[in-house]
């Protein structure tokens, strides 16, 4: 499912190209609830930002986190297009705080390399990062590819590729991996 | 005593937010004046003192009932306070208005500015202001942001616009005021934003989070703008990714709450390689001051 966001901005009365402050972000969560209802297991939503110069921390925190956090019970995955360089570093921002002041992390695959220069936007590591790489590039690869890739014992690399699965930044499918 | 023996004068203490600390320390002496200031000696007003004085002007009519009357303004002063809605908010009364002739025009040329913006305490209505305001910024951008145009740094700007008037409605608990400006001192270039209350300040909204500790309230504010640390949730962005924004753009930061004050000065550092400066024991004002500037 591809969600235009600067479409559901429009449909919720907000104003564009900004998206900002918590009762936006409430209202478009909201909005994007009903969209969500009709969605299958284990779909990949894209958020498309086309049109969207800044996104506020207030309403990343109200509309992307909350949905990055329902993608797990409801599972489901995210992934954003078009992100504006400012919206990626308030993102990331965000993300960072939330891994900081909460037992868990947050991280959103992108469709696009970002200015960070990766696929993702979050507090991942190197070797998390270097994973999400090559399945980008890659397309999707087995745990022994992986494996001679980042030089990494499989038993280490299991736990990684577990930790991302979790993330919902990559997943599973036929027995490989494939980034999101 | 006659009305010439009440009359306060003012220094002409308006030029930056460290200057502007000499009419802080008037601040009793206003709010038990006889409510007429002489501007005459004041010679030039940058935006964090005009929305500080607007915020004296506020107590002394909310304390007061009454409003000060501001006499012999000079003609370039009255012109600018004009130009910026600082007269037309009904807080100050003013004994001399200038002639339509004289005054500053409205046009693309004389748009480097976006004027006194009172921004609401309750979401609903601050939402839409704080949309009508970043709107308007777009609009100037070009302007405002002449010497560092680029439009990452327009982008910039609407992340800090947003996230600091936010703080007004989400921890002040009162209204609060927004102006930006870009003007030339000597050889520079400043384009300064501002976004001052005069609500129950920082230390006070951080009041029922016993577990964040400090032992100064300068401490306190360089906590808030440098780590993620929020009074109402468990942790908060707002402060510290305008820090992390200015400290990208080189900028300065400006923020002064009750009686501390903070500088962060991303464009130089002293010897020891330090950029963030604190104050205590600084006279009391209520509220949060911040300024946000950009110079070339």
């Amino acid at each position: 499912m591809i969600i235009k966001v600067a479409k559901l901005a429009r449909e919720t009365k907000m104003k564009l190209p900004d998206l900002i402050t918590r009762p936006v972000g409430r209202l478009m969560y909201a909005k994007m609830k009903d969209k969500l209802s009709i969605i299958g297991e284990g779909e990949t939503v894209v958020l498309d930002f086309e049109n969207v110069k800044v996104i506020d921390s207030s309403f990343i925190d109200e509309f992307l986190v909350k949905l990055i956090i329902d993608a797990e019970t409801a599972d489901f995955y995210i992934k954003v297009r078009n992100i504006s360089p400012v919206s990626e570093i308030n993102i990331d921002s965000v993300f960072n705080s939330y891994s900081n002041y909460k037992s868990g992390r947050l991280a959103v695959i992108r469709e696009e390399l970002g200015k960070n220069n990766r696929y993702y936007i979050g507090p991942l590591t190197e070797h998390e990062s270097d994973i999400i790489d090559y399945l980008k590039l890659n397309h999707h690869a087995g745990v022994e590819e992986i494996s001679r890739f980042c030089g990494m014992e499989t038993g280490v690399l299991k736990k990684i590729l577990e930790e991302l699965m979790r993330l919902r930044v990559i997943r599973r499918n036929d027995g490989e991996f494939v980034s999101v | 005593m006659s009305a010439s023996d009440r009359t306060l004068i003012m220094p002409d203490r308006f030029r930056d937010p460290y200057i502007f600390e000499n009419i802080v320390a008037m601040n009793d002496t206003v709010l038990n004046s006889g409510g007429v200031i002489d501007m005459s000696r004041v010679a030039f007003i940058e935006p964090y003192s005009m929305l500080s004085f607007l915020l004296m002007g506020r107590n002394y009519l909310r304390k007061r009932g009454e409003r000060i009357r501001l006499v012999n303004i000079p003609l370039q002063i009255n012109q600018y306070l004009t130009r910026m809605d600082f007269l037309s908010r009904d807080i100050f009364s003013v004994s001399e208005t200038i002639p339509d002739s004289m005054v500053l025009k409205r046009n693309i040329s004389s748009s480097r500015l976006l004027e006194i913006v009172e921004i609401p305490n309750k979401e609903r209505q601050s939402v839409n202001v704080i949309a009508s305001v970043i709107a308007l910024f777009r609009k100037r951008a070009h302007g405002i942001l002449k010497f560092w145009m680029n439009e990452e740094v327009v982008d910039y700007f609407v992340t800090v616009i947003s996230e600091l008037c936010q703080n007004i409605f989400e921890h002040s608990m009162d209204t609060g005021f927004l102006a930006m400006q870009t003007y030339k001192t000597g050889n520079e270039n400043i384009a300064r934003l501002v976004i001052s209350d005069s609500g129950i300040g920082i230390r006070k909204s951080f009041e029922q989070k016993s577990e964040i500790t400090y032992s100064t309230g300068a401490e306190l504010i360089e906590k808030a703008l440098t780590t993620p640390i929020s009074s109402k949730r468990e942790f908060g962005y707002g402060l510290c990714q305008v820090n992390a924004i200015t400290e990208r753009l080189k900028g300065s930061v400006f923020l002064r709450s009750d009686s501390s004050s903070l500088s962060a000065l991303y464009n130089r550092k002293d010897g020891s390689g330090k950029n963030i400066f604190l104050r205590n024991d600084l006279p009391q004002f209520d509220g949060t001051q911040i300024s946000i500037s950009l110079s070339s």
